[in-house]
């Protein structure tokens, strides 16, 4: 977005030679429905976010008797008991850190893997390479509902089903043919000079790949970081299908559903908890999250 | 051929039923200390919270009987498929509490052992009714421990009395009174048809009056089709109340929406919504935790009206059955103890629990509501919930969908009974 | 990690020269050394669980022993609900892409030239990072059919009760056969004439709908040369006669009364008083009809039914929309930054209007950056699974339904893992065009 900005200043400079103020005035007029339009959709956008929360903080009985932007106008129908109850709750305190745990190892576990081959498929040399990174981009587009029937099977066998061990590996797994495929071709623009020096110097591969690479990496590895993060976070299906009593959050919630209209004063909390991390996360880290986006989908 | 298994069954208990229909309790099963049973048993059910705490009441009764057995009981939230992997894994617990037939059918020949040690304790201390639907294949292999009584319809005290109508015995008069509430400004009908199985449960509290027992047992297994005239007859009675969409809040649509507990809970809130909703005794459960609404002042119940000659013994509930994966003394042990009148007092008398075991003492009851519910199910026209006996495929799921498009179309009546034939020859094939 | 001293570990690489052939192979062994965990996951996730998923589809519910050919794929094509989903994710597909490529090609333009235009954008992206299944539970909630309850509904009911105002006895109905529906209201269907009276009895009011002041119903008076009437809540404790004026029966006050003649010809109008009564006095002789007006009885706005049957499709896009519109935007508004502006001002400078330069020069130019947003698009929605899950309710989830979660229903919830695997092949056989795609682009790259 940067660098959009700065393009858009730097073309206007030779066509705006000299402006008399009017005519700023005029041109700033001539777009006042453009910024008013935004700014109506910028607030549409934000209402179900709000409104979420405004319910996550109504009290049950105002829930049922009113909408949450009457509630707005009565303080005292607001309550931080819902979520005081919600963390009081051992099933949802537990299932926040049983996602935190799941979401930082198949987020670490995959980006050392993949880094690992997005290097080996780079700068190494081994036979049949190009065909593999082939299947490895064919396998880019199997959908998760392939794996889960087989995965449940094995699971049940290997005792994985119901951990989050099992849960790390599957998301791991998946994340395995992005990663790689965008890590390749993030590697594979390091300068050749940079790595024959390396290897004149008598650096190991393994040398070479924690030393060089991974810090060189970096910004492709902050980016699928969070992007993975994003993913494990939200994630339902998964959890839903490979785990039972032990599992994240959004499943967890899931289970609710079904009695939506009178267990709103719980759905709601947890929900709104379920899309503060991920917030946060993308708030913090947007300038990754874009560059992540932006090499994954403008190769 | 189950049918007949099930006949010969129920003239076994009358005969067992006259001759000790005297004696209050006989104490059956649990018997006497016995030290020598020795061993550990796992067991898991739905049950947490307040119903962990009264089970664990009653374990502890077993505790003082069997000192020498150790019992870990764990709760899961959702049993059916726990057990699924569970068995796949080849690791079941030992004991587990399963909420339908139709589930407990789905063990059988995985792993299941049967109870026919307890067959003769449960007949003589059951309707007939809680035997059939825990035998499968001439063998039983579920005990009933937990009941509901699914025959009831509880209702605002306040609009009754605003209306000037009284709760009524017969589905004529159910009618009338619909009506007068309606005329007094209050919808008749709260429906829950977001959850398919107020539905079916509804469907089946008439067929089972207006077809009988045998019938019903019938359609149960699939022996008649849902084409049937005694379908479509109990169907168009359905849909006298569910085709009444003025007199549902907010309709049609609306009711589609409204989940069970909803359904509950805008009967018991002011002003009502709604006049009455047809559902089982678990019911004030949900009003006392969800609305501030009181026993006998501002909510109360009566028994599912009769309709046409029906008998009043025709009762509708369902209930949580125990399974047996492990067959050894210290199981079997636990099996006739939960099976008792002694164990299910204990719980009974905490409250939030329907006996399913007639020889409980109605006394210990904590309020007459639960009392009444309890002696529901007790009585010998018991049956078992017919959605819950069937295939999941069917009984949870398309008969759901089905019922749920005749609410949204209650005049087609035929086409409701062909599409629900469709879905049960499916499930059954 | 890069801290980690690495100078112990053994260098086989600047020991004793090896011959050429000794090297390439401890070339390939160390890069089989880095690949080969990522073999081995995708290999155990992804290779085999494709497989076996595959295989799978060809056996019936028990198992493997249980071979039934293509039954389940028949199966697929003539269940109604897969059917459903099949046609569902078609109109999906067809309809989602583009709507999003519009609505993010739209935002890209209109934000390229505001001050404040990263404030928008991180507003409209921030759902990206939310899950599609909190997405749909905050649109459950906005599209709750009460208009007191549910957000969207209550805005069509401000403006809805703007142009027409709900009456004052919105549920009410005639109490007897004698009164029938006419131009909107009640009417009495027998006709009046001077002198005579009219009872106008109502019921389903409910009792706090009463207005204030309401006093006992009177029986009506005849008075010659004027129709004299009643309207009352017909209505005490047990039902009462019906059109019978008795005690505990409260007038309604408020309420107009129209009088039409034989043709149908509105004549006088009168409100009622604080016992329900009412008069049209000075009325010439004839044969007259007494209605309760139209306005008594307007409904209010009840509410759009978003999440019924018919119109759950189009909520559940209407979300998806709202989550993915920020992609769009940011992916796109990237491409457009990277237009030669050169370009562009040589178009103008030709004398194309702005539209003409979008048209013709900007959007061609954006074609790559377009193709890839719908292809996203299309692979994410062949496989969208939570905000069905999330925000049909159990009514009308077999009208929501989409192919990914029949897959899971079928499989997890139905135990049928036979037709599930047909479901989850079906969904991979259709986006194997993509993966051709996606190859054929890395051929070209190489």
């Amino acid at each position: 977005m940067g660098t959009a900005e700065a393009t858009v200043g730097a073309r206007r400079q030779p066509v705006v030679i000299e402006e008399s103020f009017a005519t700023k005035l005029l041109r700033g007029l001539s777009k006042a429905p453009i910024h008013l339009l935004l700014v109506l959709l910028a607030l549409l956008w934000l209402v179900p976010t709000f409104g979420l929360f405004i319910t996550s903080i109504a009290k049950p009985d105002a829930i049922g008797t009113g909408a949450w932007w009457k509630v707005l106008s009565h303080p005292s129908a607001f309550t931080w008991a819902n979520y005081s109850h919600m963390f009081h709750t051992h099933s949802i305190t537990s299932a926040l850190i049983r996602t935190a745990i799941i979401t930082a190892g198949a987020t670490a576990l995959p980006l050392l893997i993949a880094a690992a081959a997005g290097y080996a498929f780079a700068w190494l040399e081994f036979p049949g390479r190009d065909w593999y990174f082939l299947i490895v981009i064919g396998l880019l587009v199997v959908p998760v509902q392939m794996a889960l029937i087989p995965i449940y099977r094995l699971y049940n066998g290997a005792h994985l089903y119901d951990t989050l061990y099992g849960l790390i590996l599957f998301h791991t797994a998946f994340a395995l043919p992005f990663a790689i495929f965008l890590l390749r071709n993030f590697f594979i623009g390091i300068p050749r000079d940079l790595m024959e020096a390396a290897r004149i110097d008598g650096a190991s591969e393994a040398r070479i790949f924690f030393r060089l690479i991974l810090p060189l990496g970096v910004p492709a590895l902050a980016s699928l970081a969070i992007f993975q993060v994003l993913f494990v976070w939200n994630d339902l299906l998964v959890g839903l299908t490979l785990a039972q009593s032990n599992q994240p959050l959004n499943p967890l919630i899931a289970q609710q559903l079904r009695q939506f209209g009178s267990n709103l004063d719980v759905i709601a909390p947890a929900a709104f908890i379920s899309l503060v991390v991920p917030l946060t996360i993308f708030a913090l880290f947007q300038r990754y999250f874009v560059q992540g986006l932006l090499a994954g989908s403008v190769k | 051929m189950r049918y007949t298994l099930a006949l010969i069954a129920v003239l076994a208990l009358l005969a067992a039923g006259c001759g000790g229909g005297g004696s209050k309790k006989s104490s059956s099963g649990g018997g006497g200390g016995n030290s020598n049973v020795k061993g550990s048993v796992t067991m898991i059910a739905v049950w947490t919270g307040a119903e962990q705490a009264a089970f664990q009441a009653v374990l502890n009764g077993f505790k003082s009987k069997y000192p020498s057995v150790k019992v870990t009981y764990q709760a899961q939230k959702d049993p059916a498929s726990f057990l699924s992997t569970a068995v796949e894994g080849g690791k079941p617990p030992d004991l587990a509490a399963l909420p339908a037939p139709g589930i407990i059918k789905g063990f059988v020949g995985r792993g299941l052992k049967p109870l026919d040690f307890a067959k003769s304790t449960i007949s003589a201390n059951y309707a007939p009714g809680w035997l059939n639907a825990g035998t499968f294949d001439g063998k039983l292999y579920g005990l009933f421990f937990k009941g509901a009584n699914k025959s009831t319809v509880w209702y605002n005290v306040k609009a009754f009395k605003d209306a000037g109508v009284t709760p009524p015995k017969t589905w004529d008069d159910l009618l009338k009174d619909a009506k007068t509430l309606k005329a007094s400004g209050v919808d008749a009908y709260s429906i829950g048809g977001s959850d398919g199985w107020t539905l079916t449960d509804l469907f089946e509290n008439i067929y089972l009056r207006q077809a009988g027992p045998d019938m019903y047992d019938k359609l149960t297994q699939h022996q008649i089709k849902w084409t049937d005239a005694s379908v479509k007859q109990a169907l168009t009675t359905m849909a006298q109340v569910i085709g009444d969409a003025n007199n549902i809040p907010g309709g049609t649509s609306q009711a589609l929406q409204t989940d069970f507990p909803t359904s509950v809970t805008q009967v018991f809130t002011s002003p009502p919504k709604a006049g009455m909703v047809f559902e089982g005794d678990f019911v004030a459960g949900v009003i006392t935790s969800s609305t501030k609404a009181k026993a006998k002042t501002d909510f109360d119940v009566f028994d599912f009206p009769q309709i046409g000659s029906s008998s009043s013994d025709a009762v509708l509930g369902g209930g949580d059955g125990v399974v047996m994966f492990k067959d050894n003394p210290a199981t079997e042990a636990l099996i006739k103890y939960l099976a008792s009148s002694d164990a299910q007092e204990i719980w009974a008398k905490r409250g939030g629990y329907t006996a399913p075991n007639k020889n409980v003492d109605p006394s210990v009851y904590p309020d007459a509501i639960t009392r009444a519910a309890a002696q529901g199910i007790a009585k010998s026209g018991f049956r078992f919930d017919m959605s819950d006996q069937m295939p999941a495929a069917f009984g949870s799921d398309a008969e759901f969908s089905d019922l749920q498009n005749f609410l949204k179309n209650p005049k087609d009546v035929n086409g409701a009974a062909a599409q629900l034939e469709a879905d049960a020859a499916k499930a059954f094939k | 990690m890069t801290s980690t001293p690495i100078s112990a570990e053994p260098l086989p690489g600047a020991a004793a020269p090896h011959s050429a052939q000794q090297e390439k192979r401890r070339r390939t062994l160390s890069a089989l050394a880095f690949v080969g965990p990522a073999v081995f996951f995708l290999l155990v996730w992804t290779v085999y669980p494709t497989i076996y998923t595959i295989t799978r589809s060809f056996f019936g519910k028990s198992g493997f022993s249980s071979f039934v050919g293509i039954d389940n794929y028949k199966t697929l094509f003539s269940d109604h609900v897969i059917r459903t989903a099949i046609k569902n994710n078609f109109i999906w597909v067809v309809i989602v892409p583009f709507a999003v490529t519009f609505l993010g090609l739209i935002f890209a333009v209109l934000t390229e030239r505001i001050r404040w235009a990263t404030a928008f954008k991180v507003v409209v992206f921030a759902p990206l990072a939310i899950s599609l299944f909190a997405t749909g539970v905050m649109w459950r909630v906005m599209y709750q059919k009460d208009p007191s309850q549910g957000a969207i509904n209550a805005a069509v009911k401000a403006v809805s009760d703007e142009f027409s105002k709900p009456g004052t006895l919105t549920g009410a109905q005639g109490s007897s056969p004698k009164l029938v529906p006419a131009h909107g209201g009640i009417q009495l269907n027998q006709t009046v004439q001077p002198g005579g009276t009219a009872l106008l009895g109502l019921t389903a009011i409910p009792a706090p709908d009463v207005p204030a002041g309401a006093k006992q119903a009177v029986h009506p008076q005849p008075k010659s040369g004027a129709i004299t009437g009643v309207v009352w809540r017909d209505f005490k404790p047990g039902g009462g006669t019906p059109g019978k004026v008795e005690s505990q029966e409260l007038g309604l006050p408020g309420v107009t009364v129209v009088l039409r003649d034989a043709n149908d010809k509105k004549v006088q109008s009168a409100k009622t008083g604080a016992d329900g009564s009412f008069a049209f006095d000075g009325v010439g002789s004839g044969s007259y009809h007494v209605a309760i007006s139209k306005s008594t009885f307007a409904k209010g706005f009840a509410g759009i039914n978003w999440l019924g049957g018919s119109l759950i499709t189009l909520s559940m896009i209407i979300a998806y929309l709202w989550a993915s519109a920020g992609f769009a935007m940011v992916v796109i508004g990237a491409g457009l930054a990277s237009i030669p502006r050169d370009t562009l001002e040589a178009a103008r400078t030709d004398g194309a209007t702005e539209f003409q330069v979008f048209r013709r020069v900007t959007v061609p130019l954006l074609a790559p950056v377009l193709t890839v947003v719908l292809v996203t698009q299309v692979i994410g929605i062949l496989k969208l699974f939570d905000i069905v899950y999330s925000i049909a309710p159990g009514s009308t989830i077999n009208n929501a339904t989409l192919l990914a979660y029949e897959m899971y229903r079928r499989s997890f919830l139905q135990n049928d893992f036979g037709l599930g695997s047909a479901v989850a092949t079906f969904i991979l056989v259709l986006v194997i065009p993509i993966l051709v795609l996606r190859i054929r682009d890395f051929r070209r790259e190489v």
